[in-house]
């Protein structure tokens, strides 16, 4: 745990500094989560919603933090949680079947007027959304955010082999999408 | 990033650009969201006061139904049945002057005074025993002396 960390750590443990120590870890991670986020929800305000919650579950269970993970692995942990808790309850108001969900997410995406990508980028990203919620997750964290396997496997709870495999398997889909060009 | 280019020469070729946009001083105003939603949180829920008009409030609202219902269903049906009733007292009872008139026309004189002497007759048909037992009951004493007086 970095030294910033640990200080945001024990001021939040302590009553008298909790709020100055919640800001602090506002303001140093909400850019990391949100971008987090925005890639497994795909839309900026369902992100705004998320981030949101999340930020409140961390307020929440502050006390229960067990400093046997890192500050980061933990925040990571609630947002990725948050985010799949948000897109079950969508599918569950939507009655929308499993394989549906990419749809929704996809037109997410291309309903959303922050998404600022070119014509590549939404085949990647099209792309991506043909995964399975568990590789696509994985292949976000280490492709764009080249998150360390061990820190994802605190964050995911996977073992490290686990999570190689599916970014293996992740990797090889994309490619197979953006080569075959007919199907897309 | 040699491995990578070895399994997905075409994912390697795509440059990794910011694709998603926020909108302006999304990040900036963030925290002070947070921070009012944190208050909100920390702010304790105010218990609702205990007061008989909590208790009274559903009856109340069922009994205001109630009555409303009542005059929507009673008012206009009031007002329907009034509709057809006067009419019928009109022809009871309201005679208009000229129809009055044209039956008094068509009487012969003869007719006309042995109805009113009928008429006469007949009110004037009780017992001195009643006209004294009904003046008794209604007028004083000296109500009576002041009448014969006079």
């Amino acid at each position: 745990m970095t030294e910033s960390d640990r200080q945001i750590v024990s001021g939040l443990k302590d009553v008298n500094k909790r709020d100055l120590a919640f800001h602090t870890l506002v303001n140093t991670y909400k850019e990391r989560l949100y971008w987090h986020i925005r890639k497994i929800v795909m839309n900026h305000d369902d992100t705004d919603d998320v981030l949101q919650n999340t930020f409140l579950k961390v307020w929440k269970s502050v006390d229960s933090f067990r400093e046997e993970s890192t500050l980061y692995t933990w925040l990571y942990r609630i947002a990725t949680n948050e985010s799949i808790t948000f897109i079950n309850s969508k599918k569950k108001k939507s009655m929308l079947p499993l394989n549906e969900v990419n749809e929704y997410l996809l037109d997410n995406l291309m309903s959303d007027p922050y998404f600022e990508g070119d014509e590549i980028q939404l085949k990647l990203q099209k792309a991506i959304l043909q995964l399975p919620e568990k590789q696509r997750i994985v292949f976000n964290m280490k492709y764009f955010d080249d998150i360390k396997y061990d820190d994802m496997a605190k964050i995911l709870d996977t073992s490290v082999g686990a999570l190689k495999a599916s970014y293996h398997h992740a990797v090889k889909k994309i490619e197979d999408y953006l080569t075959n060009k007919d199907l897309n | 990033m040699e491995e990578l280019n070895n399994i997905a020469p075409e994912l390697s070729k795509i440059k990794k650009e910011k694709s998603f946009g926020t909108p302006d001083g999304y990040f900036d105003d963030f925290s002070a969201r947070m921070q009012m939603k944190i208050e909100a949180e920390k702010a304790p829920v105010v218990k609702k006061e205990f007061r008989i008009i909590n208790i009274l409030k559903p009856a109340l609202g069922l009994a205001a139904s109630f009555a409303i219902i009542v005059l929507l269903v009673y008012v206009p049906l009031n007002t329907f049945l009034n509709k057809e009733q006067p009419n019928k007292q009109a022809t009871s009872n309201e005679y208009p002057q000229t129809e009055f008139q044209s039956i008094l026309e068509e009487i012969d004189e003869n007719s006309f005074f042995a109805l009113l002497n009928e008429e006469q007759n007949g009110k004037n048909d009780f017992t001195d025993e009643e006209l004294q037992l009904y003046v008794s009951a209604n007028f004083s004493d000296y109500e009576i002396y002041e009448y014969t007086e006079n």
